[in-house]
């Protein structure tokens, strides 16, 4: 009988801390035959598991072009995050996926790359940043605006430095005031208005923001002055899911099952959706 | 001419199925003045006649509030998953039309996109007998839903009380027709149609923003009932059950309308009043299930009704919506 619900076994190659509360995880099939077979698209989701805790649903934040692993990362929240927390190399995790749309990517090639992240929300753009940067001649101009709390709440800081080297790559961070170091040489403010600061050109421009939703209700405005239309603004819900498959009922909104429709959705589709979410 | 069977015959044939082995569910009264759908062990237990509805409904016979999808075993690291399966035997459920109704209304959510083995073994192996209603109580509300006191979707094979311990038989499918082969006698007896409840509701357009729902489900307490006694009710959550060294995962009934449903590992949650909850089973039932699927997710059974403690369930509701578009109709 075929069983939905039943897992991929993964076995974890790498963890590593993050933040003092968020850890990111490489993982690789168990079943040689299944990593073969296993494709996804960036933006796409999966449903972690730590047997005896519990499922959890991840964006899959590593690029699709890397067939050896994927990433996942995560905030420590509750009872599955703590499961995973103690997670070393070489410990069994499972895996169903991947779930869900994605980026649009092929339809993004020839335009400029807005990325605007906040705290915890960089996973899931980092893997369409790598895969906009393994591609780099079909795209064009790259700006990466990524702010947290404070110095201590940015993932993936060493990436920062190598997509910056990137040709035709700018990266601003940003810590909210108060959240910097005497070192901090990154920007102080918030996402929205370091943004708008920046002056980035929004001519034949598409933006995928992710974050918390106070980030994207300013971001949006800003947005909208320099003229990127709703169509071309992007973004991922993050509606708690159980199933991943469209039965388990709870991540819809109205009429959309944000697990199979979403969870990338673009400001236009958000905006004849109900609010649920 | 007709086809009909003794009150003795379904008990026998009841019977029949238990001695080979296979599962008989039906209403049963589990203690004075409770009537519930359950597994029985005696045909003597069941119940044809004489009571409107169970407190319950057939859903958890293709859909148990608690289904081990795998079993997992920790051997060092290494993780072992066993497959788990439904029980291989046949099950022979005795139910009101607005239960069976509910079933080809599940099979388009358990079967979109991806197919739910544990829900379709179970329906596969089941054969549904209908019990036509002879009566209804204030909650009924099948006519207003398109169906009715004898309504066939969903059933084997229909069954009309004739008086007298005599039962007309209708069977429907195969299955109805093998359950019942060589059981019935022909009579010149045919049951009288029965009209059921009256029409109470017109179906109203279900709106998401709406002062309907504050005004009309802020009595709700948030204690599930309705949404577990609903024949097509289906959210589920999935948990593990056993610990570090070995258990299962699972997939239990959960309700839109706890708190926790949809909370979000942040702390924010979509539907944080309970009014937004009610919205939802609503909304669902209504307009989001018949936009993807065409049916719309309500049977009228009005087990909702008949187990809110705070006397709301669906017929009020829409009772509610019907007067706030009285009320906002263009003078």
């Amino acid at each position: 009988m075929r069983n939905i619900y039943r897992p991929e076994l993964m076995q974890v190659i790498d963890a590593r801390r993050q933040t003092p509360d968020v850890k990111s995880v490489r993982a690789r099939f168990l079943d040689p035959a299944a990593g073969r077979d296993f494709s996804f698209r960036v933006g796409q989701f999966g449903i972690f598991s730590a047997f005896g805790y519990g499922e959890s649903t991840f964006n899959i934040c590593s690029s699709s072009n890397w067939r050896d692993h994927i990433e996942f990362c995560f905030r420590k929240t509750g009872r599955v995050t703590e499961a995973l927390w103690e997670i070393d190399e070489g410990d069994t995790i499972g895996f169903r996926g991947p779930y869900g749309n994605w980026y649009p990517m092929e339809e993004w090639e020839g335009k400029n790359l807005i990325f605007l992240g906040g705290g915890i929300a960089m996973p899931p753009i980092r893997c369409a940043i790598w895969y906009a940067l393994e591609n780099r001649e079909r795209f064009g101009e790259i700006t990466i605006v990524y702010g947290a709390r404070t110095v201590a709440d940015l993932v993936y800081v060493d990436e920062l430095d190598k997509w910056a080297a990137g040709p035709g790559v700018r990266v601003i961070r940003c810590v909210d005031p108060g959240g910097e170091t005497p070192g901090w040489t990154g920007e102080i403010g918030f996402v929205p208005m370091v943004f708008e600061r920046a002056g980035v050109p929004a001519g034949n421009s598409v933006a995928l923001v992710i974050g918390p939703p106070v980030m994207i209700k300013y971001t949006l405005p800003v947005l909208d002055r320099m003229g990127i239309a709703p169509q071309d603004i992007y973004t991922s819900l993050e509606n708690r899911m159980k199933c991943g498959l469209g039965k388990c009922g709870r991540c819809n909104a109205g009429e959309c099952y944000v697990c199979k429709e979403g969870p990338v959705f673009t400001m236009e589709q958000l905006s004849r959706l109900p609010t649920d979410y | 001419m007709s086809r009909i069977i003794t009150e003795a015959g379904l008990r026998e044939l009841a019977e029949a199925w238990l001695r080979d082995g296979q599962a008989v569910a039906g209403p049963s009264e589990v203690k004075l003045g409770l009537i519930q759908y359950r597994p029985i062990t005696a045909a003597a237990r069941l119940l044809f006649d004489g009571f409107v509805h169970p407190a319950n409904s057939i859903k958890e016979f293709f859909f148990p509030r608690h289904e081990p999808l795998y079993r997992y075993r920790l051997e060092g690291s290494r993780v072992v998953l066993e497959d788990c399966e439904p029980p291989a035997v046949k099950q022979l459920v005795f139910a009101r039309p607005c239960d069976a109704a509910a079933l080809p209304v599940l099979d388009h959510v358990f079967n979109w996109d991806c197919a739910d083995e544990f829900y379709n073994r179970r329906r596969e192996a089941t054969t549904v007998v209908t019990l036509a209603c002879s009566r209804y109580d204030d909650e009924c509300f099948c006519t207003s839903v398109g169906l009715g006191p004898a309504a066939e979707q969903g059933a084997d094979a229909v069954l009309f009380a004739l008086g007298g311990g005599a039962f007309e038989v209708r069977p429907t499918t195969a299955k109805g027709d093998a359950a019942f082969a060589d059981r019935t006698e022909e009579s010149d007896r045919t049951a009288t149609p029965f009209a059921g409840p009256p029409r109470r509701v017109a179906l109203p357009r279900v709106e998401f923003d709406s002062p309907v729902w504050e005004d009309a489900t802020l009595e709700c307490l948030g204690c599930g009932a309705c949404a577990y006694t609903c024949p097509t009710c289906h959210c589920f959550d999935i948990v593990d059950e056993g610990n570090a060294a070995g258990g299962m995962r699972a997939k239990n009934w959960d309700s839109c309308q706890f708190s926790l449903f949809t909370l979000h590992a942040s702390g924010h949650n979509p539907r944080h009043a309970q009014p937004r909850r009610q919205r939802q089973r609503i909304y669902h039932k209504f307009h989001i299930y018949p936009e993807k699927f065409g049916p719309i997710l309500c049977t009228g059974c009005g087990n909702c009704a008949r187990q809110c403690p705070a006397g709301l369930g669906v017929l009020n509701v829409l009772k509610a919506i019907e007067a706030s578009h009285a009320e906002h109709l263009p003078a």
